[in-house]
C-alpha cells in the first residue's frame, strides 16, 4: 500500500509538472488580459500537431519540435487575440470567455481540417521504465519534468529579470498604474497572450511525447489545466505551478479507490471546492 | 508664459452630471501650487484629467506652452506630467526596486542610474529595496510613490493627496520632502485635506467647490482667510 500511494505520488508529481506548463499561460493571460481564455486549449492542440509535424513528418529532433510548437502557439494565440478576442474584451470578461471557448472550436476544427481524427503518436525512441525502491518511472516522465523546470526557470526569470517581464506584473497588478508610468497595456497584452500561446504549445508537444495526440487533445485537458490555475489563484503564476502539481497529485491518489474514469472529476470537485472555501485559491492576491 | 494652464475643464464619468464645470487653474514654473476643497468637488477628478486618464469635454490643458489635451495618460508619461494616485500608488506585487525599474520603462537605458540616485535621496527606500511594496508602511509607500514618479524625469509633479491616512509624524516628514524636492526645482501640483500645512508651504493655492475654481490666492493668506478657515479649514 505504501508503494502505492508513492507511486501515486510520483506518478502524480509528473502529470503536476506536464499541466504546470499550459496553467502557467492561461494564468499569464489572465493576470494581464483579466479573462480566462479557454482558447488555450485550441492552443495546446496546435502546438501539438505543429510539433508532430515537425518531429514525424520532417523527422526532427523533439528539441525542434518544442521551439516549433511554441512559436507556432504563440503566432496562433496572437492572431486569435488581436483579430477577434480583442474586439470583444470591451463587453467585459465573460463575453471574452464565450468568445474564447468559440475560438478553441474553431481552432480545433482548423487542425481537424487538415489533419482529421486520427490518433497520432511522436517519434519517441522506447526506452525502458527506470525503477527505484519499488517504484517505476518513464524516461518519457523524467524528461518532461526536465523540460517543465527548464521552461519554469525561463518563465520566472522572464517575468522578473526583463523589462517586458516585470511590466506585465505591473499590468497585472495594476494597469492604470502602468499606464502613468508610460508602459502601453496593449504590448504587454501581446507578450502575454505570446508567451501564453507559447507555453500552451510546448504543453501539447510534452502532452503528444507521453501519450498520442488527436484533435481534442487540447479540449481534454482543458478542466485539468482551469482547475489548477484556479486552485492556485487565478492569475498567479506560481499559483499555477501549486495548483498543477496539486491536481496531478490528486488525480492520481483517487485512482487509489476510483475507477479511473472518474479521474477527471477531480478538477472539477477541486473547482467547486476551492470556490466555495477559498475563491481567492492557495496563492491569489485577489478575489474571482 | 505658465508651466501648467488648465482653462474651463469639463469632465466627468460617462452620462451622469460632469464633475468639473469649468475649473481653471495654473502652475507657474518652481511653484507648489495646492487645491483644497470639500469632499466631492473634484479634485482627485482635476488632478486625473491633468494627468491624462479622464478625457476634458471641454476645456483646454496647456503645458510648456504646448497644448497637450488630447492625450492619454501615455502620452502625458512621455510629455514630463508624473501623476501620484491617492490610493494604490504602488505595484503591491513587485519588490521596491522593481517598483522604481519599472516606473522607468520609457527611459530603459537609464533606469538603474535613475533608481541608484532615489536611494541616494531617500535612503529608507535603498533599504526596503528587496522587499514586497505592499510590505511598506504608509509614509514608506508615500515616499516610494514619489519617487516612482521621479523615475519618469517629469518637469512637473501631480500629487493627489499625499499625507492621507499618515500620522502627523509621517504626514510632516512628507511635507518635508515635497518641500525639499521644490527647492531644487521641481514644480508640484497637490490636492489635500490637511489644507493648512499644505497651504503653508505652497506658494498658491486654490479652492474648488462642486468642480468650479471658487478662490485663488497666495498659500499662507489663504490658510489664513477667515473665510475659507470657516469653511474649509474647520476653524
Ligand atoms: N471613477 C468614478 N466613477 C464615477 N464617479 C466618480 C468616480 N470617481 C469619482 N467620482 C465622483 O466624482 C465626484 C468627485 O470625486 P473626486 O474624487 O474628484 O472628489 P475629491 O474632491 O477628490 O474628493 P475627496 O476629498 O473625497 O477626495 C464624486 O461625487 C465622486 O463620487
Ligand atoms: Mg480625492
Amino acid at each position: 500500500m505504501l508503494s502505492a500511494i508513492l507511486q501515486a505520488l510520483l506518478n502524480g508529481l509528473m502529470t503536476g509538472a506536464l499541466i504546470a506548463i499550459p496553467a502557467i499561460g492561461f494564468s499569464a493571460i489572465f493576470a494581464v488580459l483579466r479573462y480566462p481564455s479557454f482558447a488555450i486549449a485550441g492552443y495546446i492542440t496546435i502546438g501539438a500537431f505543429a510539433g508532430w509535424t515537425l518531429n514525424v513528418s520532417f523527422g526532427l529532433s523533439m528539441e525542434v519540435a518544442l521551439v516549433g510548437a511554441a512559436l507556432v502557439a504563440a503566432l496562433a494565440a496572437v492572431a486569435t487575440e488581436q483579430t477577434i478576442i480583442s474586439r470583444l474584451r470591451p463587453s467585459g470578461a465573460l463575453t471574452a470567455a464565450i468568445g474564447s471557448i468559440a475560438m478553441n472550436l474553431v481552432l480545433e476544427n482548423i487542425v481537424r481540417f487538415f489533419y482529421g481524427n486520427d490518433l497520432r503518436g511522436y517519434d519517441v525512441p522506447l526506452v525502458p521504465d527506470v525503477r527505484f525502491w519499488g517504484l517505476r518511472v518513464g524516461m518519457q516522465q523524467i524528461e518532461t519534468l526536465i523540460i517543465s523546470i527548464i521552461v519554469m526557470a525561463g518563465v520566472f526569470l522572464f517575468l522578473t529579470r526583463t523589462r517586458f517581464g516585470r511590466a506585465m506584473r505591473a499590468v497585472a497588478d495594476n494597469a492604470d498604474l502602468a499606464r502613468l508610468k508610460g508602459i502601453d497595456p496593449r504590448k504587454v497584452s501581446f507578450v502575454a497572450v505570446a508567451l501564453g500561446g507559447a507555453l500552451a504549445g510546448l504543453g501539447g508537444v510534452l502532452l503528444g511525447a507521453d501519450t498520442s495526440i488527436d484533435p481534442l487533445t487540447g479540449f481534454r485537458i482543458l478542466l485539468t489545466v482551469f482547475a489548477a490555475a484556479v486552485l492556485g489563484g487565478l492569475g498567479s503564476i506560481p499559483g499555477a505551478v501549486v495548483g498543477a502539481l496539486s491536481i496531478g497529485i490528486a488525480e492520481e491518489l483517487s485512482l487509489l479507490v476510483l475507477p479511473a474514469t472518474y479521474r477527471g472529476a477531480v478538477g472539477f470537485v477541486a473547482i467547486l471546492v476551492i470556490l466555495t472555501f477559498r475563491p481567492r485559491g492557495l496563492l491569489g492576491e485577489r478575489a474571482l | 508664459m505658465s508651466l501648467l494652464t488648465v482653462e474651463g475643464a469639463v469632465a466627468g464619468y460617462g452620462a451622469a452630471e460632469e464633475i468639473l464645470k469649468g475649473t481653471a487653474i495654473r502652475v507657474e514654473a518652481g511653484e507648489i501650487v495646492t487645491v483644497i476643497g470639500p469632499n466631492g468637488a473634484g479634485k482627485s477628478t482635476l488632478l486625473k484629467a491633468v494627468a491624462g486618464l479622464l478625457p476634458l469635454k471641454a476645456g483646454r490643458i496647456v503645458f510648456e506652452g504646448e497644448d497637450v489635451t488630447r492625450g492619454d495618460a501615455l502620452a502625458r508619461a512621455r510629455n514630463g506630467l508624473a501623476f501620484v494616485p491617492q490610493e494604490r500608488n504602488v505595484f503591491g506585487t513587485l519588490s521596491v526596486d522593481e517598483n522604481l525599474v519599472t516606473s522607468a520603462f520609457l527611459w530603459p537605458a537609464d533606469a538603474r542610474k535613475r533608481a541608484d540616485a532615489l536611494y541616494d535621496k531617500y535612503p529608507m527606500l535603498a533599504e526596503k529595496r528587496r522587499q514586497l511594496a505592499r510590505t511598506l508602511s504608509g509614509g514608506q509607500r508615500q515616499i516610494l510613490a514619489m519617487a516612482m514618479g521621479l523615475m519618469t524625469s517629469p518637469r512637473i509633479m501631480l500629487l493627489d493627496e499625499p499625507t492621507a491616512g499618515l500620522s502627523p509624524s509621517a504626514a510632516d516628514a512628507l511635507f518635508d520632502a515635497i518641500v525639499t524636492l521644490n527647492r531644487e526645482g521641481m514644480p508640484i501640483l497637490m490636492v489635500e485635506q490637511h489644507a493648512v500645512e499644505a497651504l503653508e508651504v505652497s506658494h498658491r493655492g486654490y479652492v474648488v467647490v462642486s468642480g468650479r475654481t471658487e478662490a485663488e490666492g497666495e498659500g499662507r493668506g489663504l490658510a489664513a482667510d477667515p473665510e475659507i478657515r470657516r469653511l474649509f479649514l474647520g476653524g
